[in-house]
């Protein structure tokens, strides 16, 4: 048997980085059965750790210290920002590398993820200027597959933006490039989880219910790996409202009923519009489905935290759901109050989706009340708000079917529950 | 949980090293992960934690899953070039040409020795590509595989071979005497 080779050939060889001459010489050794390398090759894998994780760990300490310095500039970075017009927010991204910092940009995220709920527009804004600092990150400083991670969350979240502003084609072209970010990326399974529960709100809102569901199923799955419980409670809230979409209506209780039980394993505090969403939801689905007495104790308990939580758009959902129970229990004139009141902060949101779905629950009341002239002004606007957004052919037709029927003074309360179904299908995707 | 800039988030993630050292210590040993590479792999992961730091909730489960994630990319990236790099030894050795007869009959019993020791399918596969200078479209069509699932089963196979060879993972003793000669 040929002479050992050297030990330190041997182990560039164990990672596959040995040159050619040098690996084909050791495979000859090794073929000629040297059990005294192959011993060597194994103790090369089960040495002691104590020195890796000593390093490793004084080798994270410089990165700390700089990210909380990152992180304590950033609130003040993002107010200098945000008070410069659009234009030159983007042009200082661009042109200054100050701007490009992985807190400011995480920052600017979850001001696009919040205002989601409160004022959409300006969320897309946010989001649109998440996607250029992420795009524009330093691999070098942050680390190349950290930074996709981080540009996969700013697509996502754009794409999100741009859902909830009924913009369905873009939100289909960047969950395409977070996806593809995602592929770039650490492999982070919360990071992807995050990206996957926006999208499934995405495939909700686009009636892709098997897909959405799917997505939802493995939303969970990593939350159970990740021990993650609001992962977990997020994923069976939307599928709780994909269900109610359906109008399986004890499925839905179900699934937001555990979604809230999952909560009760994060802290008190912790999520609070998680929360807020799963019991708006379950009041909801409850007053669909004619439990409007349990819908209103759901609704009643939860006023602290809609309060709590205090933005516009919280408010405005929740006098969307008096409303509605107002009208299930027969109140009608306190119901047309509170909906011509969330109309008009549904119309100054620039919610046009949003604002017809309203108009279908002003037309149960106009048709209780016979007011014939009140239905077809208000079955004209719907028209030509469906009209100017990307909505599924068969919601368009019943829409238009909806209209034909009220100039010919036709409209019944079966027929605006059937629109009603069809324009549901396609809005009850989740907000979570 | 502390904020990144909370000065307790030091004291946290030293903590949370200390407390999970132990289960990451198992992961890498059941990986078979040297240790200078295990460094890499955990200052990666921590770094990764720290920058979303405030977006995980239970940073232990994330640490222990992540570092297993890197240990699996680790072998896929090595264990491709290393196998790669055993079989294009073995055919270059097989390709000298004026190499002595006895040397080549050597060559040829340990080889068999060794692939003896294989699956019935990786042997005959080897041996049709070692023995009989078979390429991938006729080790298909003789094994009666599909030619785009040849690569795949070929793959398994030398990474069989390069097991076999290194006893990675497998052997666990270790012989006192005639180690390899040390550096320098």
């Amino acid at each position: 048997m040929d002479k050992h080779p050297r030990q330190s050939v041997l182990a560039r060889f164990g990672q596959g980085l040995a040159p050619r001459h040098q690996s084909r010489s050791i495979v000859r050794h090794l073929l000629a059965g040297c059990r005294t390398c192959q011993a060597f090759a194994a103790r090369l894998l089960h040495g002691d750790y104590t020195a890796a994780f000593e390093r490793a760990r004084r080798a994270v300490e410089p990165f700390r210290l700089s990210l909380a310095r990152e992180r304590s500039e950033a609130p003040e970075l993002l107010r200098a920002l945000a008070a410069q017009p659009w234009e030159r927010r983007i042009a200082a991204v661009s042109a200054d590398p100050a701007w490009r910092t992985w807190a400011l940009c995480e920052l600017v995220l979850d001001a696009a993820q919040e205002w989601a709920f409160q004022d959409p527009a300006r969320a897309l804004d946010m989001a649109r200027l998440g996607v250029e600092m992420a795009s524009r990150l330093d691999a070098g400083r942050y680390g190349e597959e950290r930074v996709n991670d981080l540009a996969a969350r700013a697509w996502a979240v754009l794409g999100n933006a741009e859902r909830v502003r009924t913009d369905f084609r873009a939100a289909e072209g960047s969950f395409a490039k977070a996806r593809k970010r995602l592929r770039a990326g650490t492999g982070d399974p919360l990071e992807k989880a995050r990206v996957l529960l926006l999208e499934a709100s995405l495939r909700g809102r686009q009636r892709r219910l098997p897909e959405a569901f799917r997505l939802l199923d493995r939303v969970e799955a990593i939350g159970r790996r990740l021990e993650d419980s609001a992962l977990c409670a997020k994923a069976r809230v939307v599928q709780g409202l994909l269900a109610g979409s359906e109008g399986e209506w004890d499925r839905a209780v179900g699934l937001l009923r555990e979604g809230i039980s999952l909560m009760g394993r994060m802290g008190a505090d912790a999520e609070p519009r998680l929360r807020v969403s799963a019991h708006h939801n379950l009041a909801l689905v409850l007053t669909e489905s004619g439990r409007h007495r349990e819908g209103l104790e759901v609704l009643e308990r939860t006023r602290p935290l809609y309060l709590q939580l205090g933005d516009r758009m919280s408010l405005i959902r929740l006098e969307w759901l008096e409303g509605k129970i107002e009208l299930a229990l027969g109140n009608l004139d306190r119901a047309e109050a509170l909906f011509l009141r969330v109309r008009e902060e549904l119309a100054r949101h620039e919610l046009g989706h949003d604002a017809g779905l309203l108009l279908v629950d002003l037309a149960r009341v106009y048709t209780q009340q016979g007011r014939a002239a009140d239905l077809r002004r208000i079955a004209a606007e719907m028209l030509a708000i469906f009209r100017s957004r990307q909505v599924p052919g068969e919601v368009l037709s019943a829409v238009i079917l909806f209209r034909r029927a009220a100039e010919m003074e036709g409209i019944t309360l079966g027929l605006i529950q059937e629109l009603r179904h069809a324009l549901e299908a396609v809005d009850k995707a989740g907000d979570c | 949980m502390a904020t990144l800039d909370h000065p307790e988030l030091r004291e946290s993630l030293n903590n949370l090293l200390k407390n999970s050292r132990p289960r990451l210590e198992r992961v890498l040993r059941n990986f078979e992960i040297p240790p200078e590479d295990a460094e890499d792999i955990l200052q990666d992961a921590q770094l990764t934690l720290l920058y979303k730091w405030d977006k995980v909730r239970s940073p232990e489960s994330w640490l222990i899953g992540t570092v297993k994630k890197k240990c699996i990319m680790y072998w896929r990236k090595r264990r491709g070039s290393l196998c790669e790099s055993v079989d294009t030894a073995i055919l270059d050795l097989l390709a000298v040409p004026q190499a002595p007869d006895q040397e080549k009959t050597d060559l040829s019993t340990d080889l068999s020795r060794v692939l003896g020791r294989l699956s019935q399918r990786c042997r005959s596969l080897l041996r049709l590509r070692y023995g009989l200078g078979y390429g991938p479209t006729e080790v298909a069509e003789q094994m009666g595989y599909q030619t785009s699932s040849i690569r795949k089963v070929t793959n398994r196979c030398l990474a069989a071979l390069t097991r076999q060879l290194l006893a990675v993972g497998f052997q666990r003793e270790f012989v006192e005497s005639g180690e390899p000669q040390e550096d320098g």
